[in-house]
């Protein structure tokens, strides 16, 4: 077969492809299906151009599974082996499912970080603009270059980049409407979605084996608002509704955070009294055994609610705090320590050690110490300069003296001093008047696109040297060459339109 | 620490309140140690009561200090010894014991390998497991003192482990001959327990009571006992093992019963090292213990079951009832006379003489009698004390009238009872705490004659703390939780706008003290419905204290963890709960507490109404003055968990317009009086929102040391200077 080297993770034999026997393979990257008898494969996508997969109803004769593609496109697969073809779906489905996801992260999070860096950078938008979209290069050269150079940058803020937490009013967020005829109407965004399966693991769990061969997506979330999972009343979930498992999960995962206790000892309250007293001491009243049977049912849904806002501002905190935080506090007997030591310090009484503080981390300080202001180019002369030239000035005046039998005539000098005042004849087209005022900011504008562009194409071309794979031999002989010549080009348009529009 | 000196010097007692964060502990500690050292015949040793493990441990940490401080400036070696002692749970480095997680478990198993009768049990058997740590400790751990240090805890475990000895027992041992002590305040209140723990303490030490706002109820805690119906099964059934027991033991083994007879006829017990059982002793004072042979009637173990057989049947007639009964301890010894001619002098020495059987029956698991032991102490308590008890029957729950759960309270209602031996014993008694006003009910409650009684405020160099009477709503509704208008629609809204406004000002952590349970759960519920707190949500996390203490634990390390983060949080939380009393909210962790409602103590009980009446004849204290008091001071502990010293600063939001009142506003304690100025005691949420918008940014401006300098904080030179000293004592003075 074609690629052996590529990890083979699944294969079904007898699946049709437009009426044609042959197998489908599952691989590390990519799903490909060859046909009968032929050792090269007529039908190969990478997991990352797959946008979903479908599958056809139980019910029907054929049992068929179908790609579609982020370009549109689809591939059905029909899943010919009569006594297996169900099981062959499956099985098929469920690795698809596990796979897609992962690379379609991986292409997200591609895409968006180009996004970003294109709106961050109008003038790398710019230049996007001038030589991608009019099809100078190529758009995966343009990004070839481009992420690599930011890698250095990038890596570091991935590294620490900070994830936005939940709000924790985002179940609240979710207003209902109504539609006007008797039924309400939630809209949901992705972030609210990603929000929801973030605070509660075990909804998204639900998702997953759900959606999309159970329900559809709708159907899903309209469940989910009408469960009583949603609802405060938890406790009388009923048997056929899908959540009440997950409430029972809920119920679980907040019992396993209360056993595991807590880590910091200062505020555990169980082992915060030194108490001796044994059961039936004191006058505290003895607790009933039969405490929930004779409590109201209100009681009990008003102790849920409390105890469902302790599980909700849990899991929203637990959503962004980063994991590694609780390795840290695993020492336990340190940890005390250091917090005993903290509560018996007096911070004014200490000299200045200096406080551990968590430095600002910033991209352009310069930014956030100036505000934003306009970009200006401006000479500035240093302290240095000034101090000579106001000792130049104090040196010639001390030895300056007045000619004054050369003097001109007042009239002369009052003309001179009108002249030399701003709207008079020496004042109109001396230094005032700079180059961006007269020309016209479109015919500016484009001339800094051209700069950058051929700037960009140059560093293209520069960075070939020294020319070290066929790669690189290929782009400096082939299509940079061609790129140069489009840019001449382009430039020779300008020009001619300029001096069109100068005649 | 001139307060202190002259209550040190007169020999006599003292009450002094401090704002806690401002040193209590290590003026306290300093002071008292130079003492020891300059006068060590007058003073041999301090002990110091705290109340929670955590209080405890920074107290040794304190001391630590000091210690290191004291080497570093005198260049002597230290010759002290400090240590704390805590529970067993607490010190035990027993691989198995230790990983118990209860208490009482950790007893249990702790009692199982180390009590005198299997440990001689190993000596002829040695497959018999015993605890090799205690066995190591009692071999060599008496002869070499422990070496002069400060011990804390881990210290004390640390050093257990190096040698091999039971820190536990090492610590009990220890106490005897250490300069400074640290422990709970049962080891000295109890007498069950301050009798094995702290009986050989001399008289020429200085006792001192921290974080004491409580005391009175640690020692009617201490003193009384509730029987339920299920005690008395539990005991029924102890009963039956210990017939069973006697019955066998007589057939094969009379010698044990004779042996015990001995013990029984007066002769004192031989003095062996019985430290290890822990039977807990007589319930009553060491000055009201009999001293004179058990009466005939109950000297042999047969008759002695049969008697407390008798005295339980009849206490199970007495709960049979449909009524509510009260009467006092007189009253119910006449009645046992009269019903089952139970006499008082057995009933007296019930509880040695169940001591001296379980002994000698030698019973391993002790856990299993506490029902028995706990009759016998009843026994005891009711017919050794005729004053200051009372007994109260009650058929049922007063929620639940269907529901039959008999319940005999017998109730101590004076807590000078447990407390005067240790005011009697020891020569000087300090009582300390943040929030001890109005200073003179302690000494009338404890019924003893202080010396000094003292309160002191905080030298601010700005005002850190901002006290605000919060009394209308914005709709001019007035706010209270008094039991006509608390369920009141309008006063619960305007509790939650409140909450709301003030989540969206303050930064961090938010607590928030509700009057009691039911009523957080209450308001929780009506919040919950009209949209408010998914508004707060919006600002804050919302987390929730519960009854139980597991939970809430979580809930609060969540608490922080949000506010450390900077997403800020809120808890919700009750007043006399266990966060209340224990947990500390230093700097951002607290920014600001809001107090809804005044928290008084549920009227309807009939223990507190036993007692009120008691306070009422016995010291001429109105009922509704006690009640006050009481209110008083854990609203004054809750929101004082939000200051935690000078540099700390706050908000106290109190949501009731009766604090406006002189009664409640005068026991607030002096250091948050003196900032509660006439404009704020009676505004609206708007005003208070503005009012706490101003002080908020003046607190956030950075503060520097410079700024403390001269006023708060002094530096060496300062202190030396006689213009300075002067300027101090004038402050004093008008203090």
């Amino acid at each position: 077969m074609a690629s052996l080297s590529e990890e083979v993770l699944l294969v079904v034999k007898r699946v049709r492809q437009r009426k044609q026997d042959g197998t489908l393979y599952l691989m590390a990257e990519r799903i490909a299906w060859g046909p009968e008898g032929k050792d090269r494969f007529t039908v190969s996508h990478l997991y990352a151009d797959i946008r979903c997969q479908k599958i056809s109803p139980d019910g029907k004769a054929k049992i068929q599974l179908q790609l579609v593609l982020h370009t549109g496109e689809s591939t059905t697969f029909h899943f010919a082996n009569e006594s297996t073809a169900l099981k062959d779906r499956d099985a098929t489905k469920e690795l698809l499912q596990q796979l897609l996801p992962k690379f379609k992260k991986k292409a997200n999070k591609e895409l968006e970080e180009k996004n970003r860096m294109l709106q961050e950078d109008p003038v790398l938008f710019q230049l996007y603009k001038d030589l991608v979209v009019s099809q100078v290069i190529s758009a995966e050269e343009f990004w070839a270059n481009r992420l690599s150079l930011n890698s250095v940058e990038h890596s570091l803020s991935n590294n620490n980049k900070q994830e936005v937490g939940i709000s924790a009013a985002f179940l609240a967020d979710i207003r209902p409407q109504t539609d006007g005829c008797n039924g309400l109407r939630y809209n949901l965004t992705t972030d609210i979605i990603e929000s929801i399966f973030r605070t509660y693991p075990t909804v998204k769990q639900k998702y997953a084996e759900n959606v999309p061969h159970n329900m559809t997506e709708k159907e899903f979330w309209t469940r989910f608002f009408q469960s009583h999972y949603f609802h405060r009343d938890r406790i009388n979930t009923g048997l056929q509704d899908i959540f009440s498992e997950c409430a029972k999960e809920d119920e679980k995962g907040l019992k396993s955070m209360v056993t595991q206790g807590v880590k910091n000892p200062m505020v555990d309250l169980l082992s915060l009294e030194d108490k001796t007293l044994d059961e039936g001491y004191g006058t505290a009243t003895v607790p009933t055994t039969s405490n929930s049977s004779n409590k109201s049912l209100r009681e009990n849904s008003n102790s849920a609610i409390i105890k469902r806002f302790n599980h909700h501002s849990a899991m929203v905190s637990k959503a962004y705090t980063p994991l590694d935080r609780h390795q840290i506090l695993t020492s336990l007997f340190v940890a005390f320590q250091v917090k005993l030591q903290e509560a018996i310090e007096y911070d004014d009484l200490q000299g200045d050690s200096g406080r551990k503080t968590i430095s600002l981390n910033l991209k352009k300080s310069d930014r956030y110490s100036h505000g934003p202001i306009p970009l200006q180019s401006q000479h500035y002369s240093t302290s240095q300069d000034i101090i000579n030239s106001i000792s130049i000035i104090q040196h010639e005046m001390r030895s300056y003296k007045p000619r004054l039998t050369q003097v001109m005539s007042s009239s002369a000098a009052s003309s001179a001093i009108t002249a030399l005042s701003p709207g008079g004849v020496l004042m109109q087209g001396g230094g005032q008047q700079t180059i961006n005022q007269l020309v016209p900011t479109d015919v500016q504008s484009e001339l800094k696109h051209l700069y950058t562009a051929a700037g960009e194409l140059l560093r293209h071309f520069w960075s070939c040297f020294p020319v070290s794979t066929p790669f690189l031999e290929e782009k400096l002989t082939g299509h940079l060459e061609e790129m140069l010549q489009a840019a001449y080009n382009k430039f020779q348009a300008w020009q001619m339109r300029r001096m069109m529009r100068k005649t | 620490m001139l307060e202190l000196k002259r209550t040190l010097d007169a020999k006599g007692h003292g009450v002094l309140e401090m704002p806690s964060g401002t040193g209590k502990t290590i003026s306290l500690l300093s002071l008292i140690v130079a003492y020891h050292k300059a006068y060590p015949l007058e003073v041999t040793k301090l002990v110091y009561c705290s109340r929670t493990v955590p209080e405890i441990e920074k107290v040794v940490e304190e001391l630590r200090k000091l210690m290191d401080y004291y080497a570093k400036q005198t260049g002597a070696k230290n010759d002290f010894l400090a240590l704390a002692l805590s529970s067993r749970k607490n010190l035990c480095i027993h691989p198995e014991v230790s990983s118990l997680r209860f208490g009482k478990e950790v007893d249990g198993k702790c009692h199982s390998l180390t009590a005198s009768y299997i440990r001689a049990q190993h000596h002829s058997n040695p497959s018999q497991p015993v605890c090799q740590f205690y066995e190591q400790f009692d071999a060599v751990g008496r002869q070499v003192p422990i070496p002069p240090g400060i011990y804390n805890l881990d210290d004390l475990k640390d050093f257990g482990r190096r040698k091999g000895w039971c820190p536990y027992f090492l610590s009990r041992y220890a106490i005897l001959h250490a300069n400074i002590v640290v422990y709970s305040y049962h080891y000295l209140l109890d007498p069950k327990i301050a009798d094995l723990v702290s009986k050989e303490l001399t008289k020429k030490s200085v006792v001192v009571f921290d974080e004491a706002h409580n005391i009175d109820n640690v020692c009617i805690d201490s003193m009384s006992v509730n029987i339920t119906r299920r005690t008395l099964d539990r005991c029924q059934t102890n009963v039956e093992t210990l017939q069973n027991t006697i019955s066998r033991i007589k057939e094969t083994d009379a010698a044990k019963l004779r042996e015990y007879r001995r013990l029984v006829e007066g002769l004192k017990e031989a003095n062996v090292a019985r430290e290890t059982d822990m039977y807990l002793s007589n319930p009553v004072l060491p000055d009201e213990i009999l001293q004179e042979a058990v009466p005939g009637s109950i000297r042999t173990a047969e008759h002695f079951v049969g008697f407390i057989k008798h005295f339980l049947e009849y206490l199970k007639a007495r709960l049979r009832i449909h009524h509510v009964v009260q009467e006092s301890a007189p009253q119910f010894l006449k009645d046992i006379y009269e019903k089952v001619c139970i006499d008082r002098k057995p009933l007296r020495f019930c509880a040695e003489r169940l001591r001296s059987l379980l002994r000698t029956l030698e019973i391993a698991d002790i856990a299993d009698f506490s029902a028995i032991t706990l009759i016998s102490h009843f026994a005891t308590l009711v017919s050794t004390y005729s004053k200051g008890f009372t007994i109260i029957i009650e058929p049922f729950e007063d929620r639940t009238p269907t529901i039959a759960n008999p319940v005999l309270h017998f109730s101590c209602m004076d807590p000078s009872i447990a407390i005067k031996p240790v005011f009697g014993r020891f020569q000087s008694v300090i009582i300390t705490s943040g929030t001890l006003s109005p200073l003179d009910i302690y000494p009338r409650i404890l019924d003893f004659r202080p010396v000094t009684t003292a309160s002191f405020t905080m030298t601010l160099a700005r005002t850190c703390l901002c006290p605000l009477i919060v009394g209308r709503g914005n709709d001019q509704v007035a706010m209270t939780s008094k039991f006509e208008t608390r369920e009141d629609f309008a006063v619960i809204r305007n509790y939650g706008n409140l909450l709301l406004e003030m989540s969206a000002i303050v930064p961090d952590g938010i607590v928030a003290f509700f009057t009691s349970y039911i009523y957080m759960e209450n308001i929780v519920a009506s919040w919950y419905e009209q949209g408010i707190l998914e508004n707060i949500q919006r600002n804050k996390l919302i987390f929730i204290e519960t009854q139980d203490a597991a939970e809430t634990s979580m809930a609060l390390e969540k608490y922080q963890e949000a506010c450390e983060n900077g997403r800020g949080a809120i808890l919700l939380s009750v007043a006399r709960g266990k966060v209340s009393e224990g947990i500390d909210f230093v700097h951002h962790f607290g920014r600001a507490v809001i107090m809804f409602g005044v928290p008084y103590v549920y009227t309807q009980s009939r223990i507190l109404k036993a007692r009120l009446e008691y306070l009422r004849d016995q010291f001429q204290i109105r009922e509704n003055y006690f009640l006050t008091f009481d209110a008083m001071r854990h609203v004054a502990q809750c929101v004082g968990r939000a200051i935690q010293g000078k540099t700390d600063y706050g908000l106290m939001i109190f949501a009731d317009k009766r604090y406006a009142r002189a009664d409640k506003r005068g026991k607030l304690p002096r250091w948050i009086q003196e900032h509660l100025t006439d404009g704020s005691l009676n505004l609206t949420i708007d005003e208070t929102v503005q009012l706490a918008k101003y002080f908020l940014r003046q607190m956030a401006q950075p503060f520097r040391q410079e700024d403390q300098l001269g006023l708060s904080l002094l530096t060496l030179e300062q202190l030396q200077s006689e213009d300075m000293l002067q300027k101090i004592a004038q402050i004093a003075q008008q203090a």
